[in-house]
């Protein structure tokens, strides 16, 4: 017996590299996301969940969720935690906040996603541990295996076992860096071509710089309420048709199923559909947001979503078919390639954005044209854990 | 470290400080730098004292890489471990594993290395296939350029010169002459 949850308010903070603190952040993107619901108060809330990856090494605090109901001035009588789950954390607590309001515990909840990865002594290395450290520490990350490196190998098996092309690669970066030059937060402001994307730095080849998300401070923030609640306060819902979340008992190098395949999304995103009724994923979707850490990532996740035959995602992005008249406009925000990725805010706005699409409130020159539907997918650390959200405009 | 601080001490130190604010006062002194904590040190602790799988390292430290298998269901797992996560017995025995195998996946990191790698920038790491198991690697005198999918590459043992205070070993391949 669950009951019918929808989004019904958001808002956003600059992301990039900011002039701010982790606590500023918080209080920014609150600020606005209240701001979007003038029948909502921070008085309405009865549950908070916060998405936040490493604020113990980033920002040097812990126990952040009660400092968010503290920013804001909540008074929190019955859900309260801090979710953690790399880069896919915005996305669980927006699942626990979901959870909550349909199992009928709460009526309303805020969530909130945040980090702080620019720090001001401008030690990279200090960001690059941490990402390395969601591998499996003790045999991988001591490695130095962090991010771009381990994306860089799915590429090459990519490649290597479907002859898809550096060029598709770079066509996705470009496909999202131009969006994010008309999307007002972003971190990457600048319209990349094919060429900029292969001639920029060789990072972790054959993965190049242009082909990798940035290291942002931002944080987003959701207000999500039960179907009766939602009636009172507004007529613009973005509903939670469907939730999935897969994790085949490995994280680690040696019991990951697939270099060049995740089936965990493949599995997330059946359970989503089913729950939507969404049979032709295709046909039915309007617009995704799907967790572009890499290019590669978007390619491989046009398959597994089971939008096109494994091995077909190269030519999916070649042919126009993600673009924003396309079969399904993929990141119409610019992605993380484009917006930047501030890892626990990233799934919190990408869920704004499908709302924003369908209240037609985004740029017009990446406003998809009349969305019904969509869907927001993010993977996490080694990419052994997948999760994918349908909404849709329609109550379901 | 200490150095440093002295001559932090000197320069804000004595009248300077009445400069600031036109006041006397205190100051709290914050070393410029920390040393490498403990915790910020990627490599596990290796003694029987503070991991469970010390017969890993034990073995490594003597120049062979090892890894568990279940002597109740026969499943061999990597990392090891101390339960097997197919039958949940702790009925585990050490068993030897090839050094030698091929390269699956490789790359390099040319920028943006994790803290205390910074000075082995650029390297190289990999996917190795020893049959049994694939596990990730650092690849010592390797070119990126040089290298293809399927190359034979074998084990050697390093020893990891650290911020603790006993002798740490862990693995990693090169390429095969």
């Amino acid at each position: 017996m669950t009951r019918n949850v929808g989004i019904v308010g958001g808002g956003h903070t600059k992301w990039g590299v900011r002039e701010a603190s982790y606590k500023d952040l918080i209080q920014e993107a609150g600020k606005a996301a209240f701001e979007d619901v003038s029948d909502v108060t921070p008085d309405d809330i009865e549950g908070l969940f916060v998405g936040s990856v490493q604020p113990e090494r980033f920002a040097f605090q812990t126990h952040v969720a009660p400092m968010v109901a503290e920013l804001l001035g909540i008074d929190v009588d019955s859900m309260i935690a801090r979710t953690e789950l790399a880069c896919a954390s915005g996305q669980a607590a927006l699942r626990y906040a979901w959870l909550a309001i349909a199992a009928g515990q709460i009526d309303t909840a805020l969530v909130l996603g945040v980090e702080k990865m620019n720090l001001p002594r401008q030690y990279d290395a200090e960001a690059q541990t941490s990402m390395a450290n969601v591998m499996d520490r003790e045999f991988d990350g001591v490695n130095g295996f962090n991010a771009p490196p381990y994306f860089a190998m799915i590429a090459q098996r990519h490649m290597h076992e479907y002859d898809t092309t550096r060029e598709q690669l770079a066509l996705v970066a470009a496909k999202n860096k131009t969006h994010a030059a008309n999307n007002a937060f972003a971190q990457f402001q600048k319209e990349v071509s094919v060429d900029d994307v292969v001639e920029s730095f060789p990072l972790s080849p054959p993965l190049c710089l242009y082909d990798c998300s940035g290291v942002t401070d931002g944080a987003a923030g959701l207000i999500l309420m039960s179907e009766e609640k939602a009636r009172e306060v507004t007529d613009e819902v973005a509903w939670v048709t469907g939730s999935g979340q897969t994790c085949l008992a490995s994280n680690s190098i040696n019991n990951l199923p697939s270099f060049s395949a995740w089936p965990q999304a493949t599995k997330a995103a059946e359970q989503a559909y089913e729950q939507a009724g969404i049979d032709d994923p295709l046909k039915e979707l309007d617009v995704a947001e799907v967790h572009d850490c890499f290019s590669i990532s978007e390619i491989v996740e046009y398959e597994d979503l089971g939008w096109v035959e494994k091995g077909e995602g190269g030519k999916f992005i070649e042919e126009g078919r993600s673009e924003l008249d396309g079969d399904i406009a993929v990141n119409p925000r610019g992605g993380l390639l484009g917006c930047g990725h501030p890892l626990g805010a990233t799934g919190v706005s990408q869920a704004l954005e499908v709302f924003n699409q369908f209240r037609g409130t985004v740029e017009p020159e990446r406003q998809v044209p009349d969305p019904e539907t969509g869907l927001i997918h993010n993977l996490s650390g080694s990419a052994s854990v997948h999760s994918v959200m349908t909404l849709a405009r329609g109550r379901p | 470290m200490n150095e440093h601080n002295d001559e932090t001490t000197k320069e804000t130190g004595g009248s300077d400080i009445a400069t600031d604010g036109g006041t006397d006062r205190d100051v709290v002194e914050l070393p410029d730098q920390v040393e490498l904590p403990r915790m910020l040190d990627f490599y596990e602790l290796q003694t029987e004292e503070t991991t469970q799988i010390s017969e890993f390292y034990d073995n490594l430290a003597d120049g062979q890489l090892t890894t568990t298998r279940c002597t109740e269901c026969d499943e061999l797992h990597f990392p090891p471990r101390i339960v097997c996560p197919e039958c949940h017995s702790d009925e585990l025995e050490y068993v030897d594993l090839p050094h030698e195998g091929e390269l699956f996946a490789f790359s390099t990191v040319r920028a943006g290395a994790p803290m205390g790698m910074e000075d082995e920038v650029p390297f190289v790491l990999g996917i190795v296939d020893l049959g049994p198991v694939k596990l990730s690697a650092h690849l010592d005198d390797a070119e990126y350029d040089d290298l293809e999918i399927g190359d034979p590459v074998e084990m050697k043992v390093v020893e990891i010169d650290g911020p603790v205070d006993h002798e740490r070993v862990f693995y990693r391949f090169e390429p095969q002459e």
